[in-house]
């Protein structure tokens, strides 16, 4: 039998071969000093970037990092060879993907693959990792032995949350069987060829940067952090040739377990190389070597249910129904009542089911949830009732948006053929509140209304709960509580940072309102959220307190020993990386610019999001750049000490609009200025020319100018 | 994360023991390293192991132009005879000390003050001798056993009941070979006859006899010592301790124990625990009663209650040193009996417990198992009524310490071992997560480092440097002994250590949360590695003698390691030495130990004194076993 570290050093020296065949030729064509770059990332070519500390910027530059590669595929017979050989030939994987870039910004435009990941991508994964909606990934490598046994394996990772990469054969195997394929519902066709694997290595180093902080060129902790907190598999079908199994050393140096079915010059290593013959097995078996515990719900509904379906979008000739909150009376409502009055596990359907409406018709839902139980408080209404949007969202054929009253939810007709009604809104909501929020809800019981007849009255009712809410949110501030709390539920994998969340800045994510906090420190009074005192102030107007401090040294293990609340200058609050939006100073006006993830063009700093983002993130404390969430914005203590929301010069437009009323009305009551949003430049002004910035903001009078310099 | 490691260096540890030396100067005490002073240069003649005073005939010594003795025994029939006797003597030690707990376990009683503690291993062990345990009462079962077991000693006909615990193919060549262990006694009576004057003089007949005598004791006395231990004070787990000098306590009563025997400083750790002898201290104002270990005794309860342990074999002078040791109680074995005389310097009370270590200057308080608690207590009350009579001017303790993960019997190995298994493919109670690793060549093999510390070479460094580059190179290592003590107090039973190892053996480490050095116990429980090799041997489905498995004891110093040695040899084990065992005078001899019982058991010596050539060796030999297996 072929030695393991024989079969990854000649596969290392394969995938070698070839990348230096592609980087002579890419530089025959195009010239040594011709640009190399990966489309929308700060992190150049992240692998190379992060294991050798190079930033790749042109072609020659990019053969001058394959030399180092070269150096690092040692070949003893030890592990550390293996390993490092196995690391080396993921990068040279990434720089055979790296030449098809330096022809071409989108070189798998118009195929069935993926390629390069953006950082928006990378960062779109942080919530769902550390709420473990992700659970973890897979990279399925292979043809399948048939296309059945293809589409189960991605199913069924699919039915557990995690995310599956796919390269090769398998990717035919799952179009022809008929699997949705896409970042959005978690599976997805990276590419044809091994050395594909190079985008995926590059996503993972690139969240041990953005996540984890881990400094470029400190190989040994990019391979800690993954192993760690990256809980990533890869499931390799036979025949396993040596350039797999050189990848698959680099995967295993990173944590990362094999499993395949190839019995042939395979060599078993526990929890790290398994040889599994019966590919039904496969997902069992790799959850169990990767540690990965899937918390499953039972809940009965004759679809599946799992948060990998949170994406999934339902079009209008899928449609079985349309439930449009924005044309007809529908809501979502959860109240308290008392344990006597609520009968658990009941469900009532009142009006018409969804066979009374015509194929692709439009119907109306109110649904009314209401809950009892010795810790439920009023103020965890509304933090349960927004989590129906992702509950429902995880039914197979179930598309959810929008709260309260307005809602859209979309039925596939796939689901209403496999016998989904509208009670079964109700089992999911059931199951779901009972299982995560079993520590303050002892019973639920819910009505359905789709008897238009009744809708109006209900709806009008739920109205006068929602504005009560509202009324009682505007009261909160941060002023008027007793306590703040922290958030320390990203340290899974960002292990040094910490937020403090108060009523009137919410967590960066915008997962996490001070409210969600409370309710999450109920729930599990030794969880990640803990009361943070506000006794001892040091400073009112920066948000500074000893109690944070101390607080935040504790929780981030003496990383970080300062934070203020309220100012982006003085010990801003740090990032774990996950922020929904990134505030930079903006020099020439005084002003800040915030742009947020989803938005991919130039902002007047003349960073992208990604380049922002990665000024900070990891925990570390950057003054001048900070994440915040999306809430915030409109906030009365947004940049507080820098003079509050008037800072505000620049939003990409899809940000300002969503915010634009909360904007207007917090600017009102500051500064009795009417119709501030318009006084915010976006890209369809401004895109990056701070001069042309300073002229649109001197045209429209904005606040900002007659404010003191910031620096 | 820390990632550095934060060794305590062979410098550091000579340090403290140079400024301790000043405290011995001051006091006008003596330590070893005087007298080591004075005896050198060593007699050539025994250290060549050619100098006979088996009869009164002589001492007759060996030289060019004397090449026999009065009888005409040759340099060969000289050194072979010596060395069998100190196989003698160290298969008595041990085995004597077996035959002195079994003793313990027949007095056990459901009210005490000996118990059994682990029920399931007497059951089990009782189900192999052909005890009967069906509807009996537990205690009466561990009498049975014991009775059994103290027959393994002197039974007239057949073999040590243990020597079916090897695979078959060492069974086979076990009495193939002649060298089946009978009953222990026999086996040392037999050693000592045919040394006597007048009888063998053929040194292959004396080595083969020393195999058997070892095997005695490996697969007979020390695994009985073992196992009946476990019984009445429970199988080891896993305990997180701390060791080195350092563990002395300024404010505390320092109580040490000492030795090799369990059974008296077990009651000692449990009399030290006691509300009485806790609040009599703390009437006293003493913040707390410390008790710490020395030696193999240290092992022995630092793996079943996390005691805390002052250090190995040669510490045991700088314990007192410190001016802070309050009491200290030995046992038997590798006690030296300059310690009461050193003792009288300071404040210390010096206390012997066993027939087997008398020793002029000490106290004595023979330690019988029926009054074992009461006297224990009475030891702790003196200790703490001695406190007050600490002179501080005298007192000095290094700041020295390491935390260390202790506690790896075979039964935690595979506790650990299941952790990495997969349930959807492997079975439990298996080596196989192990071999696996080995056969990848994550880990190249595993090495068991044993044995003592020893002044002929720099104390402590040989262990040390070959422990280092092992593990760099990924070979996982079992420890007993003062090798283990030392491990511990370097740092190298420190799970922090995985930063010092290659990366096959950190992952190792990583996945089993274990340090790159396992603690396997007191030097008695090297029985336990031969279990651990023959399970290792029959889960491959290879013989004993072709895994990449051996053992090494750098700077080995009692006879209770020459029979050790030659224990391990007989089941199939090479065993590096990085002392020179006392036959270098006979060509024959040291032939005979390194080639000849390779002829015979498949395992020898490989001899060098510099730790770095051995390291080699042994690194190179367990390629040739790899490569012979094809891996």
């Amino acid at each position: 039998m072929k030695l393991l570290f024989n079969r990854v050093f000649d596969g290392a020296a394969e995938m070698y071969a070839k990348a230096e065949s592609e980087v002579s030729a890419v530089i025959a064509e195009l010239g040594e000093s011709a640009p190399m770059k990966m489309p929308d990332t700060a992190y150049h070519l992240s692998c190379i970037y992060a294991y050798l500390g190079r930033k790749v910027t042109t072609l020659g530059e990019l053969r001058e990092a394959l030399t180092e590669v070269k150096s690092k595929m040692t070949s003893n017979q030890r592990l550390k060879d293996a390993f490092s050989s196995g690391i080396g030939t993921a990068i040279a994987a990434e720089i055979i993907e790296a030449a098809k870039y330096a022809r071409n910004a989108a070189p798998y435009e118009g195929t069935k693959y993926h390629g390069h990941f953006s950082d928006a991508e990378v960062r779109e994964l942080g919530v769902p990792l550390v709420t473990r909606d992700i659970p973890g990934f897979v990279v399925i490598i292979g043809p399948a032995p048939s296309q059945e046994e293809a589409v189960e394996l991605i199913k069924g990772y699919q039915s557990r949350g995690i995310f599956a990469f796919l390269i090769g054969g398998i990717i035919d195997q799952a179009i022809g069987g008929g699997v949705g394929l896409g970042f959005p519902v978690r599976v997805v066709p990276v590419g044809e060829d091994i050395w594909s694997v190079g985008h995926i290595i590059s996503l993972v180093v690139r969240a041990a940067m953005i996540f984890g902080a881990v400094q470029p060129g400190d190989w040994e902790e990019f391979n800690e952090y993954s192993f760690h907190r990256i809980f990533a598999f890869v499931n390799a079908f036979a025949p396993v040739p040596d350039i797999t199994v050189a990848c698959g050393g680099g995967a295993i140096a990173m944590g990362f377990p094999v499993i395949t079915d190839d019995e042939n010059d395979i060599w078993v290593v526990p929890k790290s190389l398994i040889i599994q013959k019966n590919t039904k097995d496969f997902i069992e078996t790799s959850l169990e070597a990767r540690d990965i515990k899937i918390k499953v719900t039972n809940i009965d509904i004759p679809v599946a249910f799992s948060s990998a379906f949170e994406g999934e979008i339902i079009r209008r000739k899928e449609m079985r129904v349309d439930i449009d909150g924005a044309t007809t009376d529908c809501f979502e409502l959860v109240r308290m009542r008392d344990l006597a009055d609520v009968e658990d596990h009941k469900i009532v359907v009142d009006g018409p089911d969804i066979d009374a409406v015509e194929v692709g018709g439009k119907m109306q839902l109110g649904t009314i949830v209401e809950v009892a139980g010795k810790n439920m408080q009023s103020d965890f209404e509304p933090v349960l009732e927004r989590k129906f949007h992702a509950f429902l969202n995880c039914i197979e054929g179930v598309m959810h948006t929008g709260q309260r009253d307005m809602i859209r939810v979309r039925l596939s007709n796939t689901a209403y053929d496999a016998g989904f009604r509208v009670r079964h809104f109700g089992e999911v909501l059931y199951a779901k509140l009972k299982s995560d929020y079993d520590a303050v809800i002892d019973k639920v019981q819910i009505t359905l209304v789709t008897d238009p007849a009744k809708l109006k009255a209900l709806r009008a009712e739920a109205n006068k709960s929602y504005d009560a809410r509202d009324e009682r949110l505007k009261n909160l501030t941060d002023e008027s509580v007793e306590v703040f709390y922290n958030c320390i539920m990203c340290q899974s994998f960002s292990p040094s940072h910490v937020c403090v969340v108060t009523p009137e800045r919410l967590g960066l994510c915008g997962a996490v309102s001070w409210l969600d906090a409370k309710a999450t420190n109920e729930l599990d009074p030794n969880g990640p959220c803990q009361l943070v005192t506000k006794k001892n102030v040091i400073d009112e107007n920066l948000g500074a307190y000893e109690d944070i401090n101390e607080s935040v040294a504790k929780y981030s293990h003496g990383a970080l020993t300062n934070v203020t609340l309220y100012s982006i200058l003085q010990d801003p609050m740090t990032s774990c990386g996950c922020f929904e939006c990134i505030c930079g100073i903006e020099p020439l006006s005084n002003g800040v610019s915030i742009v947020n993830r989803e938005h991919m063009g130039m902002t007047p700093l003349g960073m992208t999001f990604s380049e922002m983002a990665s000024m900070t993130g990891g925990g570390v404390q950057t003054p001048g750049f900070m994440g915040h969430g999306k809430h915030f914005i409109a906030s009365k203590k947004f940049l507080k000490a820098e003079g509050g929301i008037a800072r505000i010069v620049w939003l990409p437009k899809d940000l300002k609009e969503q915010v634009r009323d909360k904007l207007n009305a917090t600017a009102k009551d500051l500064y009795g200025i009417d119709g501030f949003a318009d006084m915010i430049a976006d890209e369809s002004v401004v895109e990056e020319d701070p001069e042309a910035l300073l002229a649109f903001l001197t045209e429209k009078g904005h606040p900002v100018l007659s404010m003191e310099p910031l620096m | 994360m820390p990632k550095a490691n934060h060794f305590t260096t062979i410098e550091q540890m000579e340090a403290d023991s140079a400024r301790l030396r000043e405290t011995a100067c001051e006091v006008c005490a003596e330590t070893y390293e005087d007298r080591v002073k004075t005896q050198t240069p060593h007699c050539k003649f025994g250290e060549d192991g050619i100098c006979c005073k088996n009869c009164s005939m002589g001492p007759c010594r060996i030289t060019s132009k004397a090449p026999r003795g009065i009888c005409g025994a040759d340099a060969h029939a000289i050194a072979g005879r010596n060395y069998l006797r100190a196989i003698a003597a160290g298969t008595a030690s041990h085995s004597d000390h077996a035959r002195e707990i079994l003793h313990v376990l027949r007095d056990t009683k459901p009210e005490g003050p000996y118990i059994v503690r682990d029920e399931k291993k007497l059951v089990r062990l009782a189900a192999e001798w052909g005890v009967a345990t069906d509807g009996r009462d537990i205690y009466e079962i561990a009498h049975d056993v014991a009775s059994v077991g103290l027959l393994e000693f002197g039974k007239p006909d057949g073999f040590q009941l243990f020597s079916r615990r090897a695979p078959k193919e060492r069974q086979e060549l076990w009495e193939r070979e002649g060298i089946m262990p009978r009953a222990i006694d026999r086996e040392i009576a037999t050693a000592m006859h045919m040394t006597h004057m007048g009888n063998t003089a053929d040194a292959e007949s004396l080595v083969r006899q020393g195999l058997r005598t070892g095997l005695s004791n490996g697969w007979g006395g020390s695994m009985i010592g073992t196992e009946i231990t476990d019984i009445l004070f429970g199988t080891p787990t896993v305990w997180t301790t701390e060791g080195n000098l350092g563990v002395l306590e300024a404010d505390q009563v320092n109580l040490v124990v000492h030795g090799h025997d369990p059974a008296f400083s077990e009651m000692v750790v449990t009399a030290a625990e006691d509300k009485e002898l806790v609040n009599y201290a703390r009437s006293k104002g003493i913040k707390g009663i410390n008790v710490v270990g020395l030696c193999c005794t240290a092992n022995e309860v630092a793996m079943r209650h996390g005691v805390r342990m002052a250090g190995n074999f040669l510490q045991q002078e700088n314990v007192i040193l410190t001016g802070a040791c309050d009491l200290m109680c030995v046992d038997i074995q590798c006690i030296f009996p300059a310690l009461p005389a050193l003792a009288q310097c300071f404040h210390t009370k010096f206390v012997t417990s066993s027939p087997i270590a008398r020793i002029p200057g000490a106290i004595h308080i023979e330690f019988h198992p029926e009054t074992a608690y009461e006297q224990a207590k009475e030891i702790v009350k003196m200790a703490i009524d001695n406190y007050e009579r600490r002179d501080a001017s005298k007192v000095y303790i290094p700041e020295s310490k390491q935390q260390a993960t202790v506690g790896y019997p075979t039964e935690q190995i595979i506790k650990h071992l299941d952790t990495i298994t997969n349930s959807h493919l492997d079975e439990l109670g298996s080596y196989r997560p192990a071999i696996d690793a080995i056969k990848a060549g994550v880990l190249r093999g595993a090495v068991a480092i044993v044995g003592c510390n020893n002044p002929r070479v720099r104390p402590d460094y040989s262990h040390f440097e070959i422990m280092k580059e092992l593990i760099e190179n990924d070979v996982l290592i079992v420890a007993t002994g003062c090798a283990a003590q030392m491990a511990t107090k370097a740092g190298l039973l420190n799970k922090d250590a995985k930063y010092a190892c290659g990366d096959g053996l950190r992952r190792v480490c990583e996945l089993l949360d274990i340090p790159p050095i396992l603690h396997m116990g007191a030097c008695v429980d090297i029985s336990r590695m031969m279990l651990l090799a023959a399970g290792i041997a029959e889960d491959w489905g290879v013989k004993l003698t072709e895994i990449p498995v051996v053992g090494c004891a750098p700077e080995w110093m009692s006879e209770k390691a020459v029979s050790i040695a030659n224990y391990v040899v007989s089941t199939g084990l090479d065993v590096y030495l990085g002392i020179e065992p006392q036959v270098k005078g006979s060509s024959q001899m040291m032939e005979l130990i390194t080639e000849g019982t390779r002829k015979i058991t498949g395992g020898g010596f490989i001899i060098s004194t510099d730790p770095h050539v051995l390291v080699k060796n042994i690194l190179d030999g367990l390629e040739v076993k790899r490569a012979a297996l094809g891996i």
